[in-house]
């Protein structure tokens, strides 16, 4: 095992000068964790000032139990060929995040879709506002509170025919009259 | 003079060259691209929020559906990142078993990719030959996995079951055949002045905002950077392996082709190598009962190269039988919207496609 001496390196240029908290998980990764106001600016010190110019991904979370949501930006520099990510919690009512597609032009396209599917807004963010999805008005469906199975069943309907949504072999044994095969019937779902 | 008029043109959602379903709304002078802007949603399935319903090996039968041409990079990314979390060794057998299909399908998706940059340049033999050579090597995955595309092979711990009997001896008769067909490819591809003339200084991307835009893989090492998971992160065994990263300048299609045509011949001694050298012994370290098996809390990031690039998984646990969040950024979530965007204005209409292709587009790795 090496002895990590680039990563806590990095972990004190970034820390040291926003006064912000973080540790070193493994070789090749460092996370920081920060407030939202400041993540912008440790982004583009990172990108100007260290070399961390490639943003590999962004993402987002949703700590339904602590009524946050983390967006997690994860930095790759291909000197140091290290990662470092940049960790916040924003508040889930009324959520609002700093744009960064002035630091990264791509990262327009994670934030238009963290907007649809979790709701974020970015002030400024350009582009159209459906991403994936198309009309979509109810909540967001990245959301751990929007029920997929709920929408299912509320939204689609059973073909003529299947709408006691029961087992195919059992329907095929009904119709046809032919028994199940063993090996079959243990697949059986249970209702 | 005759002045042309500004008209907007709407590119797909049909199969725009062989990508997938996405639409690039084009504002066009004459032939010329002015501007684009793309629009994806016509494969949206919702995979990261189905998996979350799921327990963690159930997510295999989604991941590997993200996108069509490569479904092993997926799951081998998935993998490792929940072997992250687990602290779950990889019996050394099993790590070569997937350096060797990881390489099997690198060469697989390369086969399609053939067809589809050749094809959208109107080259329509090629895909008629790399397609069927591809079939070789999906017998191969036929013979190890049991399923031709989607494998669902790899799982954290290892891979599901040993090579058959008499595989690897199968899979080096196949790598002679292709290095042999090595041959034909050049002379109806790449040595055709057909596709040099349209590939040569089209769809450039320049080399000092290449890594600033987000661009990985063939196309970052097209503008002659060298970048490639497998030696600047090696997993697996890729660190006991001889092999080159090809890199040409230029930036434009015919220097990502060039790469390409050099990748495959690596991926070939590659295969040769990690057979070669696999040593016997187990090649699964199994995981509990998969139904209650429960990943410690935590967060984990990991990365592999695909044929298109770089491919990343962020994977949350909270201590439970089931992700609590899975996230996938594949090389298309960048290429297939902003790079293209910046890549296309100043490009013939008929080219749209062809660049589409040699960036790696794929649209349902960027919508999921």
């Amino acid at each position: 095992m090496t002895d990590l001496i680039k990563e806590q390196k990095l972990l004190e240029n970034v820390t040291n000068p926003f006064k912000i908290k973080g540790r070193v998980i493994r070789n090749r990764r460092v996370e920081v964790f920060c407030d939202k106001e400041t993540v912008s600016s440790v982004l583009l010190y990172a990108k100007t000032q260290l070399g961390y110019i490639h943003l590999a991904h962004m993402t987002c979370i949703d700590w339904i139990d602590e009524n946050k949501f983390e967006l997690i930006y994860t930095i790759w520099s291909p000197v140091e060929k290290v990662h470092l990510f940049v960790k916040t919690k924003i508040d889930r009512e009324n959520p609002v995040m700093e744009n960064i597609d002035k630091i990264w032009d791509q990262a327009n396209t994670y934030e238009r879709e963290m907007r649809e599917m979790f709701g974020i807004e970015f002030p400024g963010l350009i582009g159209e506002h459906d991403f994936a999805l198309e009309d979509w008005d109810e909540m967001p469906p990245m959301r751990k509170d929007f029920d997929t199975h709920q929408y299912a069943e509320q939204t689609y309907y059973n073909r003529p025919g299947r709408e006691d949504a029961k087992d195919v072999r059992e329907t095929l044994v009904e119709r046809s009259g032919t028994e199940v095969p063993d090996f079959a019937k243990k697949y059986s779902r249970e209702r | 003079m005759i002045r042309e008029k500004e008209t907007t043109l709407y590119l797909g959602p049909q199969h725009p060259g062989i990508t997938g379903n996405m639409m690039i709304k084009l504002k066009v002078q004459g032939d010329t691209v002015v501007s684009a802007t793309t629009h994806v949603g016509y494969l949206h399935r919702a995979f990261e929020k189905l998996i979350e319903r799921r327990n963690w090996l159930n997510a295999f039968t989604l991941l590997c559906r993200f996108c069509v041409p490569e479904p092993d990079p997926m799951e081998l990314t998935y993998a490792r990142a929940v072997e992250e979390l687990d602290n779950r060794e990889v019996p050394e057998r099993a790590k070569y078993i997937r350096v060797i299909v990881m390489e099997l399908a690198r060469l697989q998706s390369f086969l399609l990719w053939y067809a589809g940059q050749a094809g959208s340049g109107g080259l329509y033999t090629m895909g008629q030959w790399s397609v069927g050579d591809r079939n070789y090597v999906l017998d191969l995955f036929e013979d190890l996995t049991g399923g031709r595309i989607y494998h669902m092979y790899i799982w954290p711990g290892g891979v599901r079951r040993d090579l058959p009997d008499g595989w690897t001896d199968k899979v080096l008769k196949t790598m002679d055949y292709l290095e042999n067909r090595q041959k034909d490819y050049n002379q109806l591809m790449f040595d055709n002045t057909v596709f040099q003339k349209r590939a040569k200084g089209v769809g450039i991307i320049p080399k000092d905002k290449a890594v600033e835009w987000g661009v990985v893989g063939p196309p970052l090492r097209g503008t002659g950077i060298k970048s490639d998971v497998r030696i600047d992160e090696p997993y697996e065994i890729y660190d006991k392996l001889d092999f080159v990263v090809p890199t040409f300048e230029g930036g434009d299609i015919w220097a990502r082709a060039m790469v390409r045509q050099e990748e495959f011949r690596q991926s070939i001694s590659i295969i040769r190598q990690a057979i070669e050298k696999m040593p016997k012994g187990e090649y699964y370290n199994k995981v509990p009962n998969p139904m209650k098996w429960i990943v410690p809390e935590g967060q984990a990031w990991a990365k592999t190269e695909s044929v298109r690039g770089e491919i990343g998984f962020y994977v949350a646990s909270n201590g439970t039988n089931k992700p609590y969040r899975v996230h996938a950024k594949g090389a298309a979530y960048t290429h297939g919207v902003t790079v293209l965007e910046k890549v296309l204005p100043g490009q013939n209409i008929a080219d749209v496609s062809f660049i589409m292709n040699s960036l790696g587009v794929c649209p349902p790795e960027i919508e999921r």
